[in-house]
C-alpha cells in the first residue's frame, strides 16, 4: 500500500458547514473508497481555518500550489472568475441550493466558457459550493417592500446591487461587524443567510425576519492544484471524482436543511428575548415589487462581461433556463430582457 | 527531513536567529522561507513570501494600527498622556509610590482612547518616567512600571488584540470589547499593590534615593478640570462613536486620530518641524508592528505546512489533562511564545489549534478570549522579545538604560499578571458579566 | 526621534553625492507614506460623515483602505530599516558590538545581507503578482457600484520593497567596511 501525502487547506474554519464537509464527506468519502481498493492512502496535511492563506488568497493559492486541495471563494474573485458570479446578479431566481448546485455541476459539463474560467488557473474542479437563501433581518419590523425605502441595511459587496431601486442604503461591513453595526445604529438591519446570522447571534440585535427567499448564489468549488492531480495515479483521481460529487451532493441537501433548522432555532433561542425572534414571509407580491423595483442588474452584468468577450449572455440564459428546468420558478425573468 | 521535523528544525533556527540579534521579522521570513522550500519547493516558497508581502496585511481591521499609533503621538506631543498623568499625580500624591500607582491609573484612563499598548508604553515613557526619576525613583523601576501599565493599553477598550481575537474566534468586537473592561480594572489594581508592595519590601528596587526632594508641580483644581477636558472628549469621540453607535473599531481610530489633531492645533502643539517628526515616527511604528505581523503570518503558514500545529493538538487533545489541564498547557504555551514573537503572531499561530479544544471543552469563548489576552500581553514584557520594552527603550533613547534594566523592572509586572489570571480563571464572572449583559 | 546620518564620526563617504541622492529617494517614498496615513484617516472619516451624514457608505472605503495599508508599509520599509527601528534581540549583540566591534559588524553584514536577499525575492515575487493582477484586470470594489485596479498600488508595494532591499544592502556594505576596520562601528 502507497502512501500518498496531501494538503488540504481552506481560508476559513471547519465550523462553516461546506468547509467542515470537506472533511467529513469529501476527504472521508475518498478516504472510504481507496481502502475498498487497498493499493492507495492518503495522508492528509489539514490547515483549515485561513492557517495558509486568507480569504483574498484562496484561488491564487491552489493554482500555485501552496495548497494542493483547497476551497477557492469564487464571490471574492470576481475578476479572474467573472462568469461564476451569475447568480449573484439574478436575485430572486431560486432558493434551493440543491437544485442550484445540479444546474452548475451539469454548466460546468456542458458550457465551456464556464469550465475554462476555471481550469486556466492551473487546478482541477472536484465539487461546488453555495449558500443558503438571502433574508432580511431587522431592528424593527417591516410590513412590506415599501418599508424598504430609506432603511440603512448592512449589505456588503454584490449584495449592495440587490438593494438597488429599493431606497434602502446599503452599509459596508461583515458578519463579524453586523452585530455592533445594528446594535448602535450604524445600520437598521442585514441583508444576510441564516446560516452566518444564526452563529453571530444577530436575531439578538435584529428579532424581525422578513423571510425574503431571495435566493441561494453560488460561492464556488473545491478544487485541486493541477500538477498535484496530474501526479495522482488513476485511481486516486477516480476515488476523488466520486468524492467530489458525492461532497456536492451532501452539501446542497444540507444547505437546505440547515436553513430551516438555523431559522427555527432562531426563533427557540431567541424566545426569551425583549423583543422575541419572529419570522414573517413576504408576500408574493412584495417579493415581485422588489424584483421589478431593481434595475436590470443581470443585463449590467452581462453587457460588461459581453464587452471583454466573455460569453456571459447565453451563460445567464444557461443558467436562469436550467433552473426552470428543475421545476425552479424565478420571479423575474431576466433572461427575457438581456 | 519529514515535514514536521523541518517544521521544528525552523523553529530552533528562528530562536537562534532572534538571540544572535537578528531583526525578528527577517529572521522569521528567513526561516519559513527556508521551511517551505524544504516541504513544498523553491518556487512555492517564493510565491508565498510574495503572498506574505502583498496580502497579509490586507485587511481593513489592521488599518487601526497607524491610526491609531497617530493618535497616540498626537496626544503626546499636545500634553493629554500628561495631563493625564498629572490629574492622577495631584490626586495620589500622598500615597507610598503615589507616582507609579498614579502612571498605573493614567494608563488604565489613556488606554480607553488607544488601542495598542506602544502608544501606552511611548506615552508614559516620554511623561512619567522623567517625572518619576526626578522624584528620586529608580529608571528600572519607572521604566518598569510604565511597560507594565502599558498592557492595560490592550485590555481596556478599545484594543488590536481583542479585535483579532474576535475575528479569529468569530465572537462580535463589541462583546469583546465589553469583556476587557472587568479584568482590565483587575489588573490595574493588582499592579497598584505590587507596586505598593515593593516599595515596602524592596527599597533599594524602587528607589535610588529615599528622600524626595524635587518639588511637585502644584496646581488648583479648576486646572486639574480643565486638564482632564481633553480626554474626556477623546474618550467620548472613540467609546461613545462605539458604543454610540456611529463607529467600528478602523473609524474609531481614524475619528480618534482626527480628534487628537484637532486638540493638538488648538493648543498650538504642532509647529510644521514636529508635524512632520511625528508623522515620519508613525509611519515607523507602523511598519516595526505590522512588519511582524506579515512575517509572522509566513512563518504560521510554513508551519501549518510542517503539520507542527495538528501534531501539537492531538497531543493536548488525546492526553488525559482534562480541560483545565489543557487551558494550563494552553496559557504556559502563549507565555513562552510570548518570549520569542510578538501578540498578534502567536494568536495566529496558536489560536486556529485551540479554538476547537476550548470549545469542546465548553469553555465560554469570551472569557477564554480574556485570558488568552492577558497571557499574550505577558509577551510584551518578557525577553528576550518584549515589543513594550522595546518600544520605551527608543522612546527613552536614553544610552544608560538597558535593555535589560528595563526586564528588570517589569518582571514583578509579570508576576502581577499571573496572580490576575488566577483570579480571572478563578472568577469568570469578571470577564464575561458585562459582555453578556 | 533619532537621525541616523547625522553621524558626526561617518567622516568617509557617507555624504558622498550618491549616498545624499540615494537617502533622498529613501526618505521621497516614506514621505509618500506618511502623507497616505494623513490619507487614509481622511478618507476614513469622510466615510464616517457620509454613512452618518448622508446614510450611505462611500464606495470601495475598506478594501480601499486595506491596499492602502500595504502600500503605506512598503513605502515606508526602507526608511525604518535606515533608521534601525526593525524588532530585534539586543541580548548578545549589544554587549558583543562593544567587546569585539569587528566581529559584531561582521553579523550585522549577515543580516544586512539575509534582509536584502528576503526582501530582495519578496520584490521579485511582487512584480510576478503586478504582471499577473494587470494582465487579467483584476480589481477591488464591486461591479456596478465601483472598481479601482490594483497593478498601481501592487507597483508601489514593488518599488517600496525594492528600495528596502536596497537599502539592506547598503547597510550590509557599510558593515562590511566596519568589519574590515575601515570605518568606526555603529548600530
Ligand atoms: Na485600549
Ligand atoms: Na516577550
Amino acid at each position: 500500500q502507497e502512501t500518498i501525502s496531501l494538503t488540504v487547506a481552506s481560508s476559513h474554519p471547519t465550523v462553516i458547514p461546506w468547509v467542515g464537509m470537506i472533511k467529513t464527506h469529501f476527504m472521508a468519502r475518498t478516504d472510504e473508497i481507496l481502502a475498498e481498493g487497498g493499493n492507495y492512502q492518503i495522508e492528509w496535511n489539514e490547515a483549515f481555518g485561513g492557517t495558509l492563506y486568507k480569504a483574498n488568497a484562496t484561488l491564487d493559492s491552489v493554482e500555485q500550489g501552496i495548497t494542493d486541495v483547497g476551497w477557492v471563494f469564487s464571490m471574492l474573485e470576481p475578476a479572474k472568475l467573472p462568469m461564476s458570479q451569475a447568480s449573484s446578479y439574478a436575485p430572486f431566481t431560486t432558493a434551493d441550493a440543491s437544485l442550484q448546485l445540479d444546474v452548475m455541476e451539469e454548466l460546468f459539463e456542458t458550457n465551456e466558457a464556464f469550465r475554462n474560467e476555471w481550469e486556466q488557473y492551473n487546478l482541477k474542479v472536484l465539487g461546488f459550493t453555495g449558500t443558503d437563501s438571502y433574508d432580511v433581518y431587522t431592528k424593527e419590523p417591516i410590513t412590506g417592500f415599501a418599508d424598504l425605502d430609506g432603511m440603512k441595511l448592512s449589505a456588503p459587496g454584490v449584495l449592495g446591487n440587490w438593494l438597488r431601486g429599493t431606497g434602502a442604503n446599503a452599509v459596508d461591513g461583515s458578519l463579524t461587524s453586523f452585530y455592533t453595526d445594528i446594535q448602535t445604529g450604524v445600520s437598521d438591519g442585514v441583508l444576510s443567510l441564516a446560516l452566518g446570522v444564526l452563529p453571530a447571534k444577530i436575531y439578538e440585535v435584529a428579532p424581525h425576519v422578513t423571510n425574503v427567499d431571495m435566493g441561494v448564489a453560488f460561492s464556488g468549488a473545491v478544487a485541486i492544484n493541477r500538477d498535484s492531480w496530474d501526479g495522482l495515479p488513476e485511481e486516486v483521481q477516480t476515488a476523488m471524482i466520486e468524492a467530489g460529487k458525492y461532497y456536492t451532493e451532501s452539501h446542497g441537501k444540507d444547505l437546505n436543511e440547515r436553513h430551516q433548522a438555523a431559522l427555527d432555532k432562531m426563533v427557540e433561542a431567541g424566545a426569551g428575548q425583549a423583543t422575541p425572534v419572529e419570522i414573517t414571509p413576504m408576500s408574493e407580491a412584495d417579493r415581485e415589487a422588489w424584483a421589478n423595483a431593481m434595475p436590470n442588474i443581470a443585463k449590467e452584468w452581462a453587457d460588461g462581461l459581453e464587452g471583454q468577450g466573455a460569453p456571459a449572455r447565453d451563460f445567464m440564459k444557461a443558467y436562469i433556463d436550467g433552473v426552470r428546468e428543475r421545476g425552479g420558478a424565478p420571479v423575474r425573468a431576466w433572461d427575457d430582457e438581456l | 527531513m519529514t515535514p514536521l521535523e523541518i517544521g521544528y528544525t525552523a523553529i530552533a533556527g528562528l530562536i537562534v536567529l532572534i538571540y544572535l540579534g537578528m531583526p525578528i521579522g527577517i529572521a522569521m521570513l528567513g526561516v519559513s522561507f527556508f521551511g517551505v522550500s524544504m516541504i513544498r519547493n523553491d518556487s512555492v516558497a517564493l510565491r508565498m513570501l510574495g503572498a506574505a508581502g502583498n496580502d497579509s496585511l490586507r485587511e481593513y481591521l489592521y488599518a487601526v494600527v497607524p491610526l491609531f499609533v497617530l493618535m497616540g503621538l498626537l496626544v503626546t506631543v499636545s500634553n493629554v498622556g500628561k495631563d493625564t498623568f498629572d490629574v492622577f499625580q495631584k490626586l495620589l500624591r500622598r500615597v507610598t509610590a503615589g507616582l507609579g500607582i498614579a502612571t498605573v491609573f493614567a494608563n488604565a484612563v489613556f488606554a480607553s482612547i488607544t488601542g495598542i499598548s506602544i502608544a501606552s508604553a511611548t506615552v508614559f515613557s516620554r511623561v512619567a518616567v522623567p517625572e518619576m526619576t526626578r522624584h528620586g525613583y529608580t529608571k528600572k523601576f519607572a521604566t518598569g512600571v510604565v511597560a507594565g501599565s502599558s498592557v492595560l493599553g490592550m485590555m481596556i477598550p478599545p484594543s488590536l488584540l481583542m479585535i483579532v481575537y474576535a475575528v479569529l474566534a468569530e465572537q462580535s468586537v463589541g462583546r469583546m470589547f465589553l469583556a476587557g473592561v472587568g479584568p482590565g480594572l483587575l489588573l490595574a489594581v493588582v499592579f497598584s499593590v505590587t507596586i505598593l508592595l515593593l516599595a515596602l519590601r524592596r527599597k533599594d528596587f524602587v528607589y535610588e534615593r529615599t528622600t524626595d526632594m524635587a518639588t511637585f508641580e502644584d496646581f488648583p483644581v479648576s486646572r486639574l478640570i480643565v486638564k482632564s477636558v481633553p480626554i474626556l472628549a477623546l474618550m467620548l469621540v472613540v467609546l461613545g462613536g462605539l458604543y454610540g453607535g456611529f463607529l467600528n473599531p478602523t473609524e474609531a481610530g481614524a475619528a480618534g486620530a482626527a480628534g487628537a489633531l484637532v486638540i493638538a492645533l488648538m493648543r498650538r502643539a504642532l509647529p510644521k518641524r514636529t508635524l512632520w517628526n511625528l508623522m515620519v515616527e508613525t509611519g515607523q511604528i507602523t511598519v516595526s508592528v505590522l512588519f511582524l505581523i506579515l512575517a509572522a503570518t509566513f512563518f504560521s503558514r510554513m508551519l501549518a505546512l510542517s503539520g507542527v500545529p495538528r501534531e501539537l493538538a492531538s497531543v493536548l487533545v488525546d492526553g488525559s489533562i482534562g480541560p483545565y489541564g489543557f487551558l494550563l498547557i494552553y496559557l504556559a504555551l502563549i507565555v513562552a511564545l510570548g518570549c520569542l514573537i510578538d501578540s498578534i503572531s502567536i494568536m495566529l499561530i496558536v489560536l486556529p489549534i485551540a479554538l476547537p479544544v476550548a470549545e469542546a471543552a465548553g469553555f465560554d469563548l469570551i472569557w477564554f478570549g480574556v485570558l488568552t489576552v492577558v497571557a499574550v500581553e505577558m509577551g510584551l514584557l518578557t525577553p528576550p522579545f518584549g515589543l513594550s520594552v522595546y518600544t520605551i527603550k527608543s522612546a527613552i533613547d536614553d544610552g544608560t538604560l538597558s535593555v535589560g534594566d528595563i526586564f528588570r523592572g517589569a518582571f514583578p509586572f509579570v508576576l502581577a499578571m499571573v496572580v490576575a489570571m488566577a483570579i480571572l480563571i478563578a472568577f469568570p464572572a469578571i470577564s464575561i458579566w458585562l459582555a453578556r449583559l | 526621534m533619532t537621525h541616523p546620518d547625522s553621524n558626526p564620526n561617518g567622516a568617509d563617504g557617507h555624504h558622498s553625492l550618491p549616498s545624499r541622492i540615494w537617502g533622498g529617494v529613501v526618505n521621497t517614498l516614506a514621505a509618500l507614506g506618511t502623507a497616505l496615513i494623513a490619507g487614509l484617516m481622511l478618507i476614513i472619516c469622510a466615510d464616517i460623515v457620509a454613512r452618518n451624514g448622508m446614510g450611505a457608505s462611500l464606495p470601495l472605503v475598506s478594501e480601499l483602505g486595506a491596499l492602502l495599508l500595504v502600500m503605506i508599509v512598503c513605502l515606508q520599509f526602507a526608511a525604518t530599516v535606515r533608521a534601525d527601528r526593525l524588532a530585534r534581540a539586543g541580548l548578545f549583540i549589544d554587549p558583543l558590538r562593544i567587546n569585539r566591534p569587528r566581529v559584531s559588524a561582521g553579523l550585522e553584514t549577515v543580516f544586512s545581507l539575509g534582509g536584502a536577499v528576503l526582501i530582495g525575492m519578496m520584490a521579485r515575487a511582487t512584480l510576478d503578482v503586478m504582471i499577473t493582477d494587470f494582465s487579467r484586470g483584476e480589481f477591488i470594489g464591486t461591479p456596478g457600484l465601483g472598481t479601482l485596479p490594483t497593478w498601481p498600488f501592487r507597483l508601489f508595494i514593488l518599488v517600496g520593497l525594492t528600495v528596502a532591499a536596497l537599502e539592506f544592502l547598503v547597510r550590509a556594505l557599510r558593515n562590511i567596511r566596519a568589519a574590515a576596520g575601515q570605518t568606526e562601528v555603529t548600530r
